[in-house]
């Protein structure tokens, strides 16, 4: 037994799991661990399995496969003992009652409560305490998800999309109220489609595509990973291509006719050292890659590794 | 858990449509039916007076409206909305949140039951000893419990669009078919075999022998619980479908 608590020391341990529906493998062979304090994106393209690994974790859907723990124990024994807390991008919520009285039932549920009022200030929703949860915006209505998973002092926060429908002031102070979470040492677990907010928010980013966690690491890891950049210019006259693929930082580069199209894991450095070659590039263009691309990307990497 | 019998009978009493249609419509159609002929005419077959016989018909009714109605609807909403989802992400357990529906619908439902006996005595001069009036609100409120496992039996069963046609043509088909809008014995005798059988007939006959000084008949408490081992079986079944899907 103490062997399995050492190992499984960390907040959340997925062991080779696997859910399938039909033909279709949602996920596929996960293995990960979360350790206590991190914030942690979970970050992947739409249908990359997300949903369903947070519905594993809390024990919404069971693997047909391979085991999943937190805190060393099942996802329900975790729940009902109070340490987990979670925000569902489908939560749907109680209605015609009023947002205070959802909250206090969820307060009330909690083992280890917090007052109130002071998770409807924490959620920045006592200015509509009174109103009706069916007459909320989606942005509000996404704060009160938010309040119900934070009715208590849970060891881990698991958000599944938590930003969506919120805009852009929304989401910044969104994310100032979970920082405040973190700082209080909770992990902190959230789904995301935006490379930019795992970048902003998260120690640690895992890359999850077709179920299968890609890549593990800090933001800049993946950026670096994925070739963050791309760079494209046009050069005039008949281009001599070696010195261009002996570019610094580069990861791919593709010429066609006059148009140089490139990316690099450092685009100043690939820049500065391209006009060190005495061209002169055109319409030079420096973009940052999408995500669907730097999956494209990391995905490459990957096959090529294998192969 | 009573933290959410508590909210949950909050919201059920700020709904004004729904104490409506569980509390006063069924007085009002009490009033409306009992008043087509004269007090004092017997229900063929009963020995009872129409408002008597009446009375118990439609405190019926009115039970069966506050466990039924509510209930099927709400739970395929919030199942489909993912309120039920959010709900397992807290201590309560998996039947808490079911529970909690039929024990918030058993506290709407009495004074469905009460108020027309209030009508029918003040009103219709029924009068009957006191023995018989708290027999007959034990028996009609616990026998509205076979209705409120149909209720969450058919709110785990349908969703959507598909919820309230199917909640209407049980509840009306029951009502009307069982004899708690006009008895049965008006029906022509074909329609009175099916009627004899159905949770709703047995669910009056209940409080219509209480009102004649009889025990109720073994029979139809025996229709009244195999009914509600059907429902609530299926009730039951279909819940654990439903949260293996999830």
């Amino acid at each position: 037994m103490t062997t399995t608590v050492a190992a499984t020391g960390s907040v959340v341990g997925f062991e080779q799991v696997t859910k399938t529906y039909g033909d279709v493998r949602a996920v596929d062979g996960l293995t990960l661990a979360l350790h206590p304090g991190e914030t942690v994106a979970l970050l992947g393209p739409n249908g990359a399995g997300k949903s369903t690994t947070l519905d594993l974790l809390l024990g919404l859907k069971h693997a047909d496969s391979g085991s999943v723990r937190v805190f060393g124990t099942s996802p329900r024994e975790a729940i009902v003992a109070g340490r987990v807390g979670a925000m569902l991008q489908s939560g749907g919520l109680m209605e015609e009652v009023t947002v205070a009285e959802l909250v206090g039932l969820a307060c009330h549920l909690h083992p280890k409560p917090h007052k109130v009022t002071d998770v409807l200030a924490r959620a920045g929703i006592s200015g509509i305490a009174d109103r009706k949860v069916n007459k909320l915006s989606g942005g509000q209505a996404q704060r009160v998800r938010f309040a119900l998973a934070t009715a208590g002092a849970s060891d881990l926060i698991v958000l599944d999309e938590p930003t969506t429908g919120m805009d852009v002031s929304a989401r910044q102070a969104f994310w100032a109220t979970m920082r405040e979470q973190a700082d209080q040492g909770r992990t902190v677990l959230f789904a995301t489609h935006y490379l930019e907010e795992a970048d902003a928010i998260a120690d640690r980013v895992l890359v999850l595509h077709r179920g299968r966690l890609l890549a593990d690491g800090t933001a800049a890891e993946i950026k670096a990973k994925a070739g963050a950049r791309r760079v494209s210019f046009e050069l005039e006259g008949s281009i001599d291509d070696a010195p261009l693929r002996a570019l610094p930082f580069l990861t791919s580069i593709d010429i066609s006719g006059q148009t140089v199209r490139m990316q690099t894991s450092d685009a100043d450095a690939t820049v500065h050292a391209l006009y060190g070659l005495g061209v002169y590039p055109r319409n030079l263009e420096v973009a940052g890659l999408g995500l669907e691309q730097a999956f494209v990307a990391i995905t490459e990497a990957e096959e090529a590794k294998q192969s | 858990m009573n933290s959410l019998i508590k909210l949950e009978l909050t919201r059920a009493l700020r709904n004004r449509k729904f104490l409506f249609f569980s509390v006063i419509y069924p007085s009002a159609l009490f009033l409306l039916i009992s008043s087509t002929n004269g007090s004092t005419a017997k229900v063929p077959g009963s020995g009872l007076t129409l408002p008597t016989y009446m009375m118990v018909s439609m405190a019926s009714f009115g039970a069966l409206t506050a466990v039924l109605m509510g209930n099927s609807e709400r739970i395929a909403k919030e199942r489909e909305n993912g309120w039920v989802r959010q709900l397992r992400l807290t201590t309560l357990p998996g039947r808490g949140y079911v529970l909690a529906k039929t024990a918030s619908a058993a506290v709407v439902s009495l004074p469905s039951i009460v108020v027309v006996f209030v009508v029918a005595a003040a009103l219709k001069d029924v009068r009957l000893d006191a023995w018989q009036w708290l027999a007959l609100t034990g028996a009609i409120w616990a026998g509205s419990l076979v209705f409120a496992a149909l209720g969450v039996a058919i709110g785990y069963l349908a969703t959507g669009d598909a919820v309230r046609p199917i909640t209407m043509i049980t509840y009306f088909g029951l009502s009307i078919l069982g004899g708690l809008w006009w008895p049965s014995a008006v029906f022509p005798a074909w329609l009175q075999d099916i009627a004899k059988w159905l949770p709703t007939h047995a669910y009056s006959a209940l409080g219509q022998a209480i009102e004649q000084s009889q025990a109720p008949h073994a029979k139809d408490i025996a229709i009244l619980v195999v009914f509600f081992a059907l429902f609530a079986g299926g009730a039951a079944w279909l819940y654990r479908k439903d949260t293996l899907k999830a």
